[in-house]
């Protein structure tokens, strides 16, 4: 069965269509988030990993390994199926720190661009004999279905419309760091493609080749030694080795570290994955027994690899040959893709970055975009050459074969990365060296030359492959115990072990505002693209642009360095952010910090049993006593770095937990950074009633301290002081009016008897004046005792003032309590006064609410009402208006009286419930008018406040507040 | 080195059944997808094991 060029090339174009298609659609949002996001979508992206290797080679393996041909499949199962162990906390930190790929990965975890660079030259050398692999065996295919055009034409014009496909949709048009859903939606439909081929081209040849499953049954049972070469064990190690090598390729495969980190939308995405993607290869290797079998059974004279496309030629149909094509071509197509992308950024970051960078003046991500499209063609076209230019096609899928081994030397690194932090970039380049260089001389020559230029006791390539591994790991572990591993590498090893968790810098920062951030930015990068970071970064924290305080800055500069790692590298991102926005002053290694010991133990609380858990609760209950204390805590661990902050502190300062555990005690801020470094380096271990000014409010704080000495456990070496900070505001001012009440009380009492003893003598002058007046016949005499009558007068209304005074403030026994209807009183209080000849002309407006009712003594009420309107119309120019006002308010009546005068003087506001106090000539006021209207409405159990000037702004007048509890007749009847 | 609950049911679930079921995959008349069905227990008890969040997860 020859098929036309025209048919299979018009396939093939037509399938890269509508890839193409799904891609164009998805990054347009023609397609709802929730398919695109869609964790499936996410898994079955992941099967790009099932390349030619699991379509093609998996037949051929099947034949000669029998079972062992399920390694790879188990092999790559196994690395998801235990995702808690290695995926997840990979994903984690990728995810942290924007990490692209796995030289980002080891360069971030060693703190060397030598990392980098070494990991992106082994991929590079490992996986360009995939690509080819990828070209030959679509090429291959369509030359076994056609003899019309050269297999070389067939596989350019492949690469040129996977070159376009990948640079549209893989590169984007952004900054890079962007996620590619239509990529990824299409990797998962080509997923789809290739295991319905698979199962498709299986059934049939159960079906074609066969006539069922029993018959294929009956078959296999007359093929004794078919089934002894199937259940015939590997030779010793083959299938752990393979198994071992695929396991690695899940994270070290430039295409699988891309998918399975960079292309990651949820995180709990990799909880399905962890079964459902062991679960598509499952279905994917279970076919391939049956296409071999009925391949045998047919006598077939083509490659066994390519089974599943010529199966349809072998029993005479069209239909399933195109499909089995379809699915080659999809398997094929994906792999290149993917593995291009990881790759252009691996050797942008990694090989191009460190040597030239773009200068402050150019547009770096376009920059960026147009080298990593460059970087892509080049890297398929690479391939390309790499499957054209040998003579002998054999050998490259040998080469392929052996450079895919190359993965491998990475195991140590990786875990290591995980679950050892003494690890160090000395031993991890020393044993990757060693690795690679035994795979090199002993496998890869060999192979690549056809000649043993080195042998070694005659060992088998999987005992070679076992020797390079172990020689990796020796060496790894020896460099490592024996040299010293730098504090950032410290620092990066903590952040990537299980056992810590990530932490900051708490040091101050040179740059002290987003805009000294783009200033000092702009040298490396240029003014739009600092300022372009900046603001990302500042949206990505949710921090406003004006925001200065130390805690957001070190917020920013860290997220400043995750996202220019996504840019960039995290070597160079780490590089350019140290250089040009650095510590003021470098932390110590702080793994004995106390705040890193408790969130490692919280973070892990959950898995905590026994004894442990116990201990966790004792610590989390006493911890939690210290932050419900009603009282500061303020815990300073050495030079002055804030370990503790209670939440009563956070109430009395404003200033969060969160802003400040960790930071100097320099960078709270005053009043507070002030009052708590004095007290620590003073010598008294108490300090009552500080005043502190508090957003314009006086608050009177006591300061006890004790000193914390350093704990005999070296795994905490703290050596600080513990800080309560007592808010006395509250009682303070009950005091101030308690001593009011009383100097009032005191003044009342005193005035009783003044008033007592002026009042005998004044009625005796008054008398006297008045006989005087009413008996002599001289004018000028009667004139000057109408003059000792009216100045008696004016002193028994004084003294009359005072009784009433002093009077005011002792009848709480005897109170009237009756029901007051407050709308009548003001009517009443407003008439008075109207009676005052001497009144301005001035306007009354009443605003009262229906029903206002309370409990107490009208007269009082009146007495309080005539005197605040007094008041008012003397402050009030003629003309205005004085508005009373009561509300109801809950379970409160408020009475308000408001002029429209010049209001109450800063200065004396405190003093207008003093007696004697008055801003009246002499003569026009006793200065007891307030000071009677306080007494009164304490009596009737209410409560003054003065507002001046009033809270409307166009009105700088005085706002005198009355508010009484309200007559509830229920309460009152019970 | 701390091994999730669910991690540590899918380890010991794999080896009890490969203990258990070696012998009957490998049995000479048994049929050829035997090693299928064993897989297809331990995606089961993964899927399982994985149905829920871990506390510690993202």
């Amino acid at each position: 069965m020859i098929f036309d060029l025209s048919t299979l090339f018009g396939l093939g174009v037509a399938y890269l269509a509508i890839l193409f298609g799904i891609a164009f659609v998805t990054d347009r949002g023609w397609i709802p988030q929730r398919i695109t996001q869609h964790p499936l979508v996410y898994v079955l992206s992941l099967g790009v990993f099932a390349s030619v290797w699991s379509y093609y080679a998996a037949t051929g393996n099947a034949f000669r390994d029998g079972f062992g041909y399920l390694a790879p499949f188990i092999g790559i199962s196994l690395a998801f199926l235990l995702s808690p162990l290695m995926l997840r906390p990979i994903l984690n930190i990728t995810k942290s720190y924007q990490l692209s790929s796995m030289a980002d990965l080891l360069a971030f975890r060693y703190r060397s661009p030598w990392a980098g660079t070494l990991t992106t030259l082994v991929m590079l050398i490992g996986v360009t004999p995939l690509l080819s692999l990828q070209i030959q065996a679509v090429a291959n295919t369509v030359g076994i279905l056609t003899t019309e055009a050269s297999q070389t034409t067939l596989a350019i014009t492949f690469c040129l419309l996977i070159t376009l496909f990948a640079i549209f949709f893989g590169t984007g048009r952004g900054s890079g760091r962007e996620k590619h859903e239509g990529l990824v939606l299409a990797i998962a439909f080509e997923s789809v493609v290739k295991l319905f081929a698979l199962l498709a081209v299986g059934l049939f040849s159960v079906y074609a080749g066969f006539g069922g499953f029993d018959a294929m049954n009956q078959w296999l049972i007359e093929q004794p030694e078919l089934l002894r070469q199937l259940k015939e064990p590997s030779p010793p190690g083959t299938f752990q080795i393979t198994a071992l090598l695929f396991f690695t390729a899940a994270v070290a495969m430039p295409h699988m570290f891309y998918m399975t980190f960079n292309e990651n939308n949820d995180p709990k995405a990799l909880n399905l994955a962890s079964w459902a993607l062991p679960l598509y290869f499952l279905l994917l290797s279970l076919p391939v027994f049956p296409i071999l079998w009925a391949g045998l059974k047919s006598g077939s004279t083509s490659p066994m690899e390519y089974y599943p496309v010529t199966m349809g030629i072998e029993y005479n149909s069209e239909i399933f040959t195109l499909i089995g094509f379809i699915g080659g071509v999809s398997a094929a197509s994906g792999l290149i893709i993917v593995i291009t992308l990881a790759l252009s950024t691996m050797c942008l970051n990694h090989l191009i970055l460190p040597i030239y960078q773009p200068n402050a003046g150019q547009n770096i991500y376009r920059w960026l975009l147009w080298r990593r499209r460059l970087l892509i063609t080049a890297l398929i076209w690479g391939g390309f050459l790499f499957y054209y230019l040998p003579d002998d096609k054999l050998s490259v899928r040998a080469i392929g074969n052996v450079a895919f081994i190359a993965s491998l030397q990475f195991l140590p690194a990786i875990i290591a990365l995980l679950y050892w932090p003494r690890g160090n970039k000395k031993g991890f380049l020393a044993g990757l060296s060693i690795g690679i260089a035994i795979w090199f001389v002993f496998l890869m020559l060999p192979v690549a030359t056809g000649t043993n230029y080195f042998t070694l006791a005659n060992l088998s390539s999987r005992e070679i492959i076992a020797l390079s591994l172990i020689c990796n790991v020796t060496l790894f572990v020896l460099v490592s115990l024996f040299t010293r591993s730098s504090d950032e590498e410290k620092a990066s090893a903590d952040i990537c072990s299980l056992d810590t968790l990530r932490r900051r810098n708490q040091s101050g920062l040179s740059a002290k505002s987003p805009q000294e951030f783009i200033a000092k930015l702009t040298k490396p990068l240029g003014q739009r693209t600092a300022t372009r970071e900046v603001l990302k970064a500042l949206a990505d924290l949710k921090i406003d642009s004006q925001e200065s305080r130390p805690h957001a800055m070190r917020l920013l500069r860290g997220r400043l360095e995750a996202n220019l790692s996504g840019l960039l590298g995290p070597a160079i991102a780490h590089d350019l952010i140290d250089r040009f926005l650095p510590y003021n002053i470098q932390s110590d290694n702080y793994s004995t910090d106390i705040n890193v010991i408790e969130s490692r133990i919280e973070a892990y609380r959950s898995n905590l049993s026994g004894m442990a858990a116990d201990l966790d609760n004792l610590r989390r209950y006493h911890r939690q006593v210290l932050l419900e204390l009603p009282l500061g805590v303020c815990s300073l661990g050495p030079q002055n770095q804030i370990v503790m902050w209670n939440r009563a502190l956070e109430e009395l300062t404003g200033i969060t937990n969160e802003e400040v555990v960790g930071s100097q005690l320099d960078e709270i801020g005053e009043p507070w950074c002030s009052i708590i470094l004095n007290f620590t380096h003073g010598e008294n271990a108490h300090q009552h009633k500080q005043v502190v000014q508090v957003k314009g409010s006086k608050r009177y704080i006591s300061l006890h301290k004790a000193v914390i000495e350093k704990s005999s456990a070296h795994q905490i070496q703290q050596d600080g002081v513990v800080i309560l900070l007592e808010d006395l505001t509250e009682t303070e001012l009950l005091e101030e009016e308690l001593t009011h009440s009383e100097r009032l009380a005191s003044i009342g009492r005193l005035a009783a008897g003044v008033a007592h003893e002026i009042g005998n003598p004044i009625t005796g002058i008054a008398c006297l004046a008045q006989n005087i007046r009413d008996e002599t016949d001289s004018d000028e005499l009667r004139s000057m005792a109408r003059q000792i009558i009216e100045q008696t007068d004016r002193t028994s209304r004084i003294v009359q003032s005072l009784v009433n005074f002093a009077h005011s403030g002792s009848h709480l026994t005897e109170k009237t309590r009756e029901i007051v209807d407050i709308e009548e009183c003001i009517d009443e209080a407003i008439a008075l006064i109207s009676l005052n000849k001497k009144s301005k002309d001035i306007r009354y407006k009443i605003a009262c609410f229906p029903g206002a009712r309370m409990l107490g003594d009208s007269q009082r009420l009146l007495q309080v009402l005539v005197n605040l309107i007094n008041n008012a119309q003397d402050a009030s120019p003629a003309h205005s208006t004085i508005t009373i006002e009561c509300k109801k308010i809950a379970s409160s009546v408020e009475i308000s009286v408001s002029d429209e005068g010049s209001g109450i003087p800063e200065t004396i506001k405190d003093r207008v419930f003093e007696p004697f106090f008055t801003t009246k000539e002499p003569g026009e006021g006793t200065g007891l008018g307030l000071s009677l209207v306080y007494s009164i409405v304490e009596n009737l159990d209410g409560h003054i406040d003065i507002m001046s000037p009033t809270r409307q702004s166009e009105n700088p007048g005085t706002r005198v507040i009355l508010s009484f509890p309200c007559y509830d007749e229920a309460k009152v009847e019970q | 080195m701390y091994i999730p609950p669910s991690t540590l049911i899918i380890l010991v679930f794999s080896y009890l059944l490969f203990l258990l079921s070696t012998d009957w995959v490998m049995q000479e008349a048994g049929a050829w997808y035997r090693p299928f069905i064993v897989s297809l227990f331990v995606i089961i008890v993964a899927a399982w094991a994985y149905r829920e969040q871990n506390s510690d997860d993202l």
